[in-house]
């Protein structure tokens, strides 16, 4: 009986094996990176990068080009050119051209999520101009979807990027009552890569974007920050504080209509000063100024998206989960009369050695 | 030629056979004829001399093996005595002659034991059905030297040698209680060997001694020359590539067991003793580690079990993962395995193969020739073959790596024979791992670990105390705890008296200062 078992085990496993598709390391073409542009005719640029691995340890970049009508046919025309199989599941980073971005990207983030094989951690990114003309430069020495991916996640982790993968897109997408946004990347130089701002989207259509000099209010209201940075002016003075620490808090107020209090935490030491000696006063001014500048700048921003009709921070779902019987219908208008009240507190932990 | 050899053998015999009559005179009415006798006397180192007593002039004679005998202990005390003394009746060897075993019988079936155990039989003239035995053994024992398999830096530096009597001193001396009981079998019907079993009465369990007695009662073979094959014949599951009993060639790790409440079991002719019941992790406890802090001697033990899960999984991991995972290795490492394999002609599985049994080749090898040649070969194997091999392009050197650190973690385990399981367990992973890739691994290990669970020591769970669970047990298992909270024997051996010393009187003795 024993006997018998194993050798159903040994057969199966002999018969079976031929079920398992075999990807071989060194025999397939490992697809990093991945662009869509649009092109004229309602046509569709798909990019895929591969890297190459060069004996002297060098990690070189090779790009395939196809164009068709839909994300479906691209994969065929790519295949097609390629010497050896794409295999998809090592994917680091997808851009979308704004062009496509503006027409809505659901036809290919859905590709992304029924792949088993791709991860849920890959980054997604919009391209200002183009994709391809991104994708196809020479960054860094480690390969140019690996320079990307670590670009777009030193910055998240601790400049003024919000946190956004494929895994937080997804969910901000099919969440009601709260949009997505995702980085734009811009090639300023040949060799260098750019974060220009943030790309706003209502459901899966990008809207606006967010210039530069604006994440770092739009990250205090819908992330937390660990490590950052800002640069404030204190009357003639200027201050960088550094290893900014966040957090919010939203509050529901009053109801009929919505009244929302946001509650901003911020902590984070004052590493230059133009200024001679920080005294307790000054402390407190810079505190003070800097809350003002928060609150401004962020009601500001509110305002700006309840006009556009989009809701990154995600007041809806906030308003909803606190609200039985939610209509989401109602909520279009209800939106745009939102009042959000941004209350901040700023406390300096440290102005440096120099007394 | 073998019908010309065998003829040679009939003349030889026949010669000796005439030369013992007419030497030895016609053999005497007093000597009866045995049916071993004629068998022994086609033997050349079988003697038998005759002499007269000088007083009462009655003959005797010995007759003794001589290659089992020492002879000087007959020329200096016994023959000068039976000479010269009133020898009248065969009870009087006992008062004439200074030698402690002397046994005065009338069973002739012990004769043909008793004379291949040493002994020189003693007939008199008149007397018909009495004859005496004299104690003359020669003992061929090599000193005892230090435990080469399990040498440990500190502590006792003895190991047992291939006598028994030489083993059980070693052991008696370490344990010198009345309650250490040494029951004694003989085992194989040509080999005759003695085999003793070892247990404290009051601790150990009965079953776990009267199973080992059993088993070796019910052994049928011939000839056994080492406990190797006693470990064999008396496993719960021969078919199993675990070794069922742990096996030492420590005296000092024999009565530490037989203190814990475990069987040990040991073959005369063999240097290595064997402990039953024992669990797997004991397999991977060096006796050292006792001898050790707990913090290091636990932390030795985590690194331990860490290897032989590295060497048994690491090299199937890779095939896996390079011929269907590509996915699971990190961008970084990625792009060191793909410039390490572009060359390589071989898949995957292959190429570690080919290493592996590179590396088994070199093992055994190794193990076959001398010490001094081992060595060249260990250095043409590691050095000139490995190096080699990557630059013809027929392995990676990251694989070189992995074989090689699986091939050094395989043998930090303290006990030899495990390490050979491990050796044979990593194949099985990889046939597996490049059919089904992780699932194979993951498919192969279940049926490892249900067979482990299924094994059993002497009748005990193997995989003790993991499965069955036993939180007691963890004290001495994976980590070794300090000695003051190993008060309790292990719950498995389920023994006599569960408890090796009184917690409470262990904590009331205190300095002084406290």
């Amino acid at each position: 009986m024993r006997i018998r078992s194993f050798f159903w085990v040994l057969a199966a496993g002999i018969t079976l094996s031929g079920c398992v598709e075999k990807e071989i390391i060194d025999d397939v073409n490992i697809e990093m990176g991945v662009g869509y542009d649009f092109v004229e005719d309602d046509k569709i640029e798909g990019t895929v990068m591969i890297p190459i691995f060069n004996p002297d340890k060098k990690i070189g970049n090779f790009t395939y080009s196809a164009t068709a009508a839909s994300s479906r046919d691209l994969i065929q025309e790519v295949q097609r050119k390629s010497a050896q199989p794409l295999v998809t599941g090592s994917l680091e980073i997808a851009l979308f051209g704004e062009g496509i971005a503006k027409k809505g990207i659901r036809e290919f983030t859905d590709a992304f999520e029924r792949d088993a094989s791709i991860g849920a951690r890959v980054y997604f990114a919009v391209a200002d101009e183009s994709a391809k003309s991104i994708l196809s430069g020479t960054y860094g020495n480690r390969g140019n979807a690996v320079h990307l991916s670590q670009l777009i996640k030193h910055n998240m982790e601790t400049r003024n990027l919000p946190i956004t993968n494929m895994h937080l897109y997804l969910f901000d997408l099919y969440q009601e009552g709260k949009d997505p946004y995702l980085p734009i990347l811009k090639k300023v130089e040949p060799e260098i890569i750019d974060i220009v701002g943030i790309a706003l989207f209502k459901d899966d259509k990008l809207k606006s974007e967010l210039p530069p000099d604006k994440m770092f209010f739009f990250k205090l209201l819908t992330d937390k920050f660990s490590e950052g940075a800002y640069k404030l002016d204190v009357g003639k003075e200027k201050v960088v504080i550094k290893d900014l620490d966040s957090k919010h808090k939203i509050k529901l107020t009053k109801r009929d209509p919505y009244n929302i209090t946001v509650e901003i935490k911020i902590k984070g030491l004052i590493r230059e000063y133009t200024g001679h000696i920080v005294t307790p006063e000054i402390i407190k001014k810079i505190e003070k100024e800097f809350e003002e500048q928060v609150n401004k700048e962020a009601s500001a921003m509110i305002k700006d998206f309840q006009e556009q009709g989009i809701d990154p921070v995600g007041f809806g779902q906030f308003i909803k989960s606190k609200t039985r019987g939610f209509d989401f219908k109602r909520w279009e208008d209800e939106y745009k009369n939102l009042t959000v009240n941004v209350k901040t507190d700023m406390i300096i932990t440290e102005v440096g050695i120099v007394e | 030629m073998r019908q010309l050899f065998k003829k040679k053998l009939m003349q030889d015999i026949e010669k000796e056979a005439a030369r013992q009559d007419t030497e030895g005179q016609k053999p005497e009415q007093y000597l009866n004829e045995h049916e071993w006798e004629k068998a022994l006397l086609k033997s050349h180192d079988f003697k038998r001399t005759f002499y007269v007593n000088q007083k009462t002039e009655k003959k005797f004679c010995f007759s003794f093996i001589s290659t089992l005998v020492d002879e000087s202990i007959l020329q200096n005390n016994a023959l000068p005595y039976l000479l010269e003394g009133e020898l009248t009746e065969i009870v009087d060897v006992k008062s004439l002659i200074p030698i402690a075993d002397v046994q005065v019988s009338d069973h002739n079936e012990d004769i043909e034991t008793k004379l291949f155990n040493g002994y020189v039989l003693l007939t008199l003239e008149g007397e018909e059905k009495y004859f005496a035995f004299i104690a003359a053994q020669k003992e061929v024992v090599r000193n005892v030297a230090q435990p080469e398999v399990e040498f440990s830096v500190i502590g006792p530096k003895e190991s047992f040698v291939e006598s028994l009597d030489h083993n059980l001193n070693m052991i008696r001396k370490r344990v010198p209680v009345k309650e250490l009981i040494i029951e004694n079998y003989t085992v194989g019907s040509l080999s005759k060997s003695g085999v003793a079993i070892l247990y404290i009465d009051g601790i150990t369990n009965k079953d776990n001694v009267n199973t080992v007695v059993q088993r070796v009662k019910d052994i049928e073979f011939d000839e056994i020359t080492d406990s190797s094959y006693i470990v064999q014949l008396i496993s719960d599951n021969q078919n199993s590539p675990f070794p069922q009993l742990l096996d030492t060639e420590r005296p000092d790790r024999i009565a530490a067991i037989l203190a814990e409440g475990k069987v040990a079991i040991l073959v005369d002719g063999s240097p290595h003793a064997l402990i039953g019941p024992t669990t797997l992790v004991e397999f991977f406890g060096s006796f050292e580690d006792y001898f050790l802090n707990y913090l290091l001697s636990s932390f030795f033990r985590l690194v331990r079990l860490f290897a032989v899960a590295f060497s048994i999984l690491i090299t199937p991991i890779y095939v896996a993962a390079l011929s269907y995972h590509y996915e699971l290795i990190p961008k970084d490492l990625l792009s060191t395995l793909i410039t390490s394999r572009r060359e390589i002609p071989l898949p995957p599985i292959l190429e570690a193969l080919f290493l592996e049994l590179t590396i088994e080749l070199l093992r055994e090898a190794g193990a076959r020739l001398p010490t001094k040649v081992g060595q060249t070969i260990g250095i043409v194997g590691g050095i000139v073959i490995g190096t080699a091999s990557v630059e013809a392009g027929l392995t990676s050197n990251v694989l070189l790596i992995i074989v090689a650190l699986a091939a050094l973690a395989s043998f930090t385990t303290p006990v030899y024979r495990m390490g050979n399981t491990i050796r044979l367990l990593r194949f099985p992973f990889l046939f597996f791992a490049e059919l089904w890739g992780m699932l194979g691994i993951v498919v192969s290990f279940s049926f490892l670990l249900a067979h482990l669970l299924k094994l059993t020591s002497l009748g005990r769970p193997f995989l003790e105390p993991l499965y069955p669970p036993r939180i007691t047990d963890f004290k001495d298992a994976i980590i070794r705890l300090p000695f003051t909270m190993q008060y309790n024997r292990p719950q498995y051996l389920r023994t006599e008296n569960p408890v090796r010393f009184s917690e409470k009187k262990a904590k009331q003795k205190k300095d002084i200062d406290e």
